[in-house]
């Protein structure tokens, strides 16, 4: 039975004629009676709206209220649109700019693998020696922690290689995923036709060649082939069969590369891959404990802790030391979370977007600010309104609910832009990352999902309240008598904090750009560094002989021809081979080293960069040798072992370069190689790091069956790439090229997490100053417009106008002035955090400082002139008239 | 004790309960419409307790929905038109409940206020 209106109002008129009807028995006038019955029954309305209510659901009621909350918030919110649209517009700059970086960090530390639930909870687990070197464990203590350990509901293993696909001139290269059986499994993916990888794939090395696809693969070339499971291709020059198609979603556990294959980890040997084993069966070098192979990873059992499964799997460590001890270097078992996977693309990229994170809060604060300001301006301008509000009896609760409301209402379209502008910029910093890596293949998981959609929305919202609702406090705490009788509405407290917020703004927006100042003159300061080798007219092609199926006699022979041709050509002026390029960006396996004449410390881990090089290396990347000389062709198994050193080895170990010639270093598991020189340090891995010690071994006294070809001459970069390639395909044209480029493009590779930051910092300064001016501008505006009656009083006494935008200046100047100071003193803090992201110039440089503080200065003289100069403009009558 | 027609949550429990227990009693012998039971809380309690229109009504719609009184169109014996209420069984039950917690309320509070006079205290 539900609330009937007609049958109340029915009553009520009922109730209505009775009372009448007995006044007028009374003796009282009709009209007495009719009019004396109405005041005594009250307010009808109101009855009907409260008889009505007892039958509403109280969420009913609650709901209606919002809505009409919301409804009143929109309604005068397009009465000044200009203020709706500025707090829009602030907030969605800074909504966009954190939405993007959230993006990333999701990409990198929330969920970084792609169609794998959970992701970033997986655990790993790696051998660390005494000096922290991360170690890979090998197969079998990998299968001893499997099936032992406890801590893990299932731990598998995977490695990613880079393999080739198909044969001949069509074959090219990709990465793959060699995996242990229970991959799949761990990681719960599913096969979105046949099969994933099983635990019976791994039973024995060899036995089972099967491959799993990546669903982009069999799209792309196999052009989604409905009978592909069961046919075999060729990979490596071994064929596999197909098993099955992976779930789209998933693209390996990288992070970074497409995975576009994975196959048993039994498979690995055969296919070409020996984890620097000294073993040559398949079956020995998978049986060969000091062949690291992977970091085994999985999921902790529910309830166990991730100190308990270290505690737990160290024990199994030191279970498997003690029965059969291994390395030279003494190692423990360790199991970190994800993100601290050491090598891994989240602990590399962290840094990174850390700091943009920070950065990113930081245009937040400002757009937030500027929101407060605006609010607080709003609220000022409209206490008229909330004065009557008050004096009818509106409850101050409801005054500022509504006044929250309204920044809510305001907030979700700022959420929706943000987050329009996030799915705008996202994929450019996608596709430039592709374009560095080409023709690699790349995956990142940066979609904008539910989940950055969410956070858009809280930190909309979180902000929009926070930030509105102070000065909503402030505007509902109103003197009722003094605004009715229109005595000056401008209290102390609002102007103080209205002052605050722009020396805030000015402070926040200074920090910004000194940061993204000092990024950028750091990423200048890279690219004009000295990397220890030139990289112009030198040309790196990179193959791997095992992908079309050589053995190691054959390989040598490929490699030895290979140098011949290159040489022999006119337009080569010199050529060898490498195991490793520098400015890799990417780290490289260190290795054991011992030093004649040398004593470690107990417990020491010697362990140093080292690279397998050609004849002629030095020569042809013009590295410096301080003494002795290049490699050259007689380095060969025949002639006696020797090594060349860099420069920070032979000081640290030797005293002086010159005493390095004629000493001995080994590296571990080989015999004992003789300097033969040493050579200047180069930059290996990144531009900014510290000199290391290295070691460099002749490619002909060992072997290593994927290699670079290097070569340099006078012609343009792109032609001696075109060259090398050629020669590599007149030689086996069925060997895929890796990569081929231009040294010249390394610089952009080692650089990218540089360049990425100093671009993103460069968007955000920028953002950052114009929110920033854009509040000054408007709190100035609004004190110049409280003033005008001061301005007319001025001018009516003969002030010029220059005087008057001189006093408005001078104030505005203070304020920016006392903003840019705090900033200041706030950047010299706080870059000195910065310093391990800086290269080049110091934390304190006082050319971005300068720089920073001449756009912070002019900024705020432009947005304080501008209103000023209007409000001089004012006819001085007018302005008296004004109030 | 006057009831204020104000906005029905700012009234209390204690209030809403008193009011509805008040209407049941009126209810007790005979049904009422909605002035008369207005009319007879105003002279039973000598005119103190003044039961406005605003009040009265949305509980009349609250009793009715919880189902303890029944509301049918009839006369007066003026004939004028007139909505009857009238107690239900369970409005019966629930009368004669608030009845006793009523009755204890009272002691309570007389017990507090007056310890010596107050009925039902051992010295």
């Amino acid at each position: 039975m539900p609330f009937d209106q007609d049958d109340f109002e029915d009553e009520i008129r009922a109730h209505l004629e009775i009372a009448k009807a007995e006044r007028v028995a009374d003796g009282a006038t009709f009209r007495d009676a009719h009019q004396q019955a109405r005041k005594e029954f009250g307010n009808i309305t109101l009855t009907t709206e409260a008889a009505r209510r007892q039958w509403t659901p109280w969420w009913v009621d609650a709901l209606h209220d919002r809505v009409s909350d919301v409804r009143y918030a929109i309604r005068s919110l397009t009465k000044t649109p200009a203020f709706a649209l500025t707090v829009v517009g602030a907030l969605a700059l800074g909504i966009g700019v954190n939405a993007g970086v959230f993006t990333m960090l999701k990409a990198a530390a929330v969920s970084p693998i792609a169609g794998v639930s959970r992701s970033a909870s997986l655990v790993t687990v790696f051998r660390e020696t005494t000096s922290g070197r991360a170690l890979n464990v090998s197969y079998p203590e990998f299968q001893y922690l499997r099936d032992h350990d406890t801590a893990f509901s299932g731990l598998m293993g995977s490695v990613l290689a880079k393999v080739g696909l198909g044969r001949g001139r069509d074959s090219r290269s990709l990465f793959a995923e060699f995996v242990s059986g229970n991959y799949f499994e761990v990681l719960g993916v599913r096969a979105a036709r046949g099969r994933t990888l099983l635990p019976g794939d791994e039973s024995a090395p060899g036995r089972q060649p099967v491959v799993v696809l990546s669903d982009g693969l069999w799209r792309r070339d196999f052009g989604a082939d409905p009978a592909i499971v069961g046919t075999i291709i060729t990979v490596n020059n071994q064929p596999l069969t197909v098993a099955g198609i992976t779930d789209p979603a998933f693209h390996g556990t990288s992070v970074v590369y497409d995975v576009e294959l994975y196959v048993p980890i039994t498979m690995a040997p055969a296919l070409g891959f020996t984890f620097n084993s000294r073993e040559s069966t398949p079956s020995t070098i998978l049986a060969d404990r000091q062949a690291g192979v992977f970091m085994p990873q999985g999921f902790l059992r529910p309830g166990t802790t991730l100190a308990r499964a270290t505690a737990q799997t160290e024990a199994l460590g030191a279970v498997l030391a003690r029965e059969r001890p291994i390395s030279e270097s003494p190692a423990r078992m360790r199991t970190v979370a994800f993100w601290k996977t050491p090598g891994g693309a989240p602990a590399v990229l962290l840094p990174t977007l850390g700091l943009l994170s920070a950065m990113g809060l930081l245009v937040l604060t400002i757009a937030c600010a500027n929101i407060a300001g605006l609010v607080l301006v709003r609220g000022l301008s409209r206490r008229g309104e909330i004065a009557v509000r008050l004096a009818i009896g509106g409850a101050r609760t409801r005054i500022v609910r509504l006044l929250v409301v309204e920044n809510v209402v305001v907030a979700l379209p700022a959420a929706a832009l943000g987050l329009l502008l996030a799915a705008y910029g996202i994929p450019l910093v996608i596709a430039w990352v592709e374009r560095l890596a080409a023709p690699q293949r790349i995956f990142l998981n940066m979609q904008v999902d539910g989940l950055v959609m969410t956070f858009a929305v809280l930190v909309a919202c979180g902000s929009a309240i926070v930030f509105g609702f102070v000065p909503a406090l402030q505007s509902s705490r109103v003197d009722l008598a003094a605004v009715m009788n229109e005595v000056s509405p401008r209290g102390a407290t609002p102007g103080r904090l209205r002052a605050a917020l722009v020396v805030a703004q000015v402070a926040v927006s200074l920090l910004l750009l000194v940061g993204s100042g000092l990024v950028a003159r750091s990423l200048d300061a890279a690219r004009h560094a000295n990397p220890g080798f030139e990289m112009k007219h030198l040309a790196t092609v990179s193959v791997d002989v095992k992908q079309n199926g050589y053995d190691e006699a054959r390989g040598r022979l490929f490699y030895r021809r290979l140098l011949d041709t290159v040489r022999a050509d006119p337009g080569t002026s010199s050529a060898t081979v490498a195991a490793y390029a520098p400015l890799a960006f990417v780290d490289q396996p260190s290795r054991h080293i011992a030093i004649e004449g040398y004593e470690p410390k107990r417990d020491q881990d010697l362990a140093f960069l080292w690279n397998m090089v050609g004849p002629d290396y030095f020569r042809t990347l013009r590295i410096d040798l301080a003494v002795g000389r290049d490699f050259a062709d007689r380095d060969d198994e025949t002639a006696a072992r020797v090594a060349i050193v860099n420069r920070t080895l032979a000081e640290r170990f030797w005293g002086a370069a010159a005493n390095a010639i004629g000493r001995r270093v080994r590296l571990d598991g080989e015999d004992w190689r003789t300097v033969v020189g040493v050579a200047a340090d180069v930059k290996y891995i990144r531009i900014n790091e510290a000199p290391r010690p290295y070691v460099y071994v002749p490619f002909l006294q060992a072997y290593r069956p994927a290699m670079m070809l290097q070569t340099r001459g006078p012609a343009p970069s792109d032609v001696l790439v075109e060259r090398a390639r050629a020669h590599i395909t007149a030689l086996d044209g069925e060997l895929p090229i890796l990569s081929a480029r231009p040294d010249e493009d390394r610089m952009d590779g080692a650089l990218m997490l540089f360049t990425l930051s100093a671009r993103m910092l460069s968007v955000f300064g920028v953002t950052g100053m114009a929110l920033a001016a854009l509040g000054t501008y408007g709190l100035v505006a609004y004190t110049v417009k409280q003033s005008t009656h001061e301005i007319g009083i001025r001018m009516a006494l003969g002030a010029s106008r220059s005087n008057v935008v001189r006093a408005f200046v001078g104030r505005g100047l203070r304020l920016g002035g006392l903003g840019a100071a705090i900033g200041l003193v706030a950047a010299l803090a706080l870059t000195r955090l910065l310093a391990t992201a800086l290269f080049g110039v110091s934390a304190t440089d006082a050319r971005s400082f300068g720089t920073a503080l001449a756009i912070v200065l002019g900024g705020v003289m432009v947005a304080t002139v501008v209103p000023a100069w209007r409000a001089a403009r004012t006819n001085p009558l007018s302005a008296l008239r004004h109030q | 004790m006057t009831l204020h027609s104000s906005r029905a949550e700012a009234r209390t429990d204690l209030l809403h309960g008193t009011l509805d227990m008040l209407i049941l009693r009126t209810l007790r012998w005979r049904p009422q419409h909605g002035y008369a039971i207005g009319q007879t809380i105003r002279a039973q309690s000598s005119e103190v307790l003044q039961v406005e229109a605003g009040s009265l009504y949305p509980a009349l719609q609250r009793l009715a929905k919880k189902g303890w009184v029944t509301a049918k169109w009839g006369q007066t014996e003026a004939k004028q038109r007139a909505k009857f209420y009238r107690l239900t069984p369970e409005g019966k039950q629930q009368l004669v409940r608030e009845a006793s917690r009523w009755t204890e309320l009272v002691n309570a509070i007389a017990r507090i206020m007056n310890p010596a006079a107050a009925p039902g205290t051992k010295e």
